[in-house]
């Protein structure tokens, strides 16, 4: 037993995944429960997350600690796991001030994860861009943009890493940070085995700087010293082409998944005002993709 | 087919915003009825845009697919940069801004 539980309080935003807050003996505890639907098809059952997080922990990457994982609760799967102290909010992150080592900070909690053995994690798929594709074509509505993204996708892969254990939703907007930096990585559905320059590059996607376009990582600083201290503890010498390429891929697949969410809304699986106008805001994304490929020399 | 969602898929999601998580907590006998009026005045909104011709978008999926078949000739990026700035006049008319001196 874990002594006298507080009564749950639900906590705003997870689009599909329910947070509960909780504190049993005093200890803060925060409870993810399977919501209604799904965000995209090629995410982790909540069992599956519990393992990559206890793996993840157990090599030290900074995570609240897994506690229990509950097949049902109330009907639905979940799993319980420390509440970190500290911001959450990416665009309050952004806004500062921000703490000066938080950029070296991702780039070592990246080289630990993608030092994850694969081996422990089976279950972890491979990304390729076939199922972005069948992601779009899923939709079924015409969208150029895209389809340019794709294209220089295809046509200008970089030479082939070997896959790692990658986050998959590397990004200011999930992390827990405080005065002195890195709290802990959150959100570990998205994870699978791709190149490691994915995890990498992207944060820089435009949409996840919170408007401090400037800042091309999170918003939240420069890319140099984050790429070096990465490549210091990893020797992978991942190059600037590359990440080039990853910021591309990650905001095609941002503008799909910006298209995927309002397909929620409009097939009526998750009826919401606020995942049917990303079916709109889908357009700044695609914006930013022909930016890109401009600034890549495509006319 | 227009860009999804069309302008009465939207007003659609706001009408049932407003009677279903907005309507129910209020107390408020002046906010109640308000939104009530709210809700007709969509309702007025929504039966105009069924009236509308829906665009075609056969040209967009033409192109699409000739992308998609590697068929990327100069100039394409061009156009389809100009018709995203297009829809972004309306879907979110302050963004191209954040572009301003890049």
């Amino acid at each position: 037993m874990l002594g006298p539980i507080s009564e749950p309080v639900l906590l705003p935003g997870g689009a599909s995944k329910e947070a509960w807050a909780v504190d049993a003996a005093g200890e803060p505890l925060l409870v993810r429960r399977a919501g209604g639907g799904v965000i995209h098809r090629h995410t982790l059952s909540l069992r599956h997350e519990f393992e990559v997080l206890q793996a993840a922990h157990e090599a030290g990457v900074k995570v609240p600690r897994p506690i229990t994982y509950i097949e049902d609760l109330e009907g639905r799967e979940a799993f319980v796991m420390e509440r970190l102290a500290g911001e959450t909010i990416g665009r309050r992150i952004v806004r500062g001030p921000v703490p000066e080592l938080l950029p070296v900070q991702m780039a070592e909690e990246l080289a630990k994860i993608h030092a994850l053995a694969p081996e422990r994690l089976p279950f972890l798929e491979d990304a390729t861009i076939e199922r972005l594709v069948a992601e779009l074509d899923e939709v079924g509505e015409p969208h150029p943009a895209i389809e340019l993204g794709l294209w220089w996708l295809r046509e200008q892969r970089p030479p082939k890493r070997e896959p790692v254990v990658v986050h998959g939703d590397f990004r200011v907007g999930n992390l827990v940070v405080d005065e002195s930096g890195l709290v802990g990585v959150l959100d570990w559905e998205f994870a699978h085995l791709d190149d490691p320059a994915r995890d990498l590059a992207f944060g820089f996607v435009r949409a996840w700087r919170f408007g401090a376009d400037d800042l091309r990582l999170g918003g939240i600083g420069a890319v140099e010293p984050y790429l070096e201290r990465y490549n210091e503890l990893t020797g992978f010498d991942v190059r600037p082409v590359e990440l080039d390429y990853w910021e591309l891929a990650g905001n095609v697949g941002w503008a799909i998944g910006c298209l995927t969410q309002a397909q929620r809304h409009l097939t009526g699986q998750d009826r919401s005002v606020e995942l049917a106008i990303l079916g709109r805001l889908g357009a700044e994304v695609e914006y930013e993709i022909c930016h890109l490929l401009e600034r890549q020399g495509v006319t | 087919m227009s860009e999804r969602p069309t302008p009465d898929e939207l007003a659609e999601a706001i009408e049932e915003f407003l009677a279903s998580e907005i309507l129910p907590t209020l107390d408020d006998h002046r906010l109640r009825f308000r939104t009530l009026v709210a809700l007709n005045a969509l309702g007025i909104v929504r039966r105009e845009l069924s009236k509308l011709t829906p665009v075609d978008d056969a040209e967009q999926r033409e192109l699409a697919a000739r992308i998609r078949a590697g068929d990327v000739p100069t100039g394409t990026l061009a156009r389809v940069k100009a018709e995203v700035a297009e829809r972004l006049l309306i879907a979110s008319p302050h963004y191209l801004d954040r572009y301003e001196g890049e």
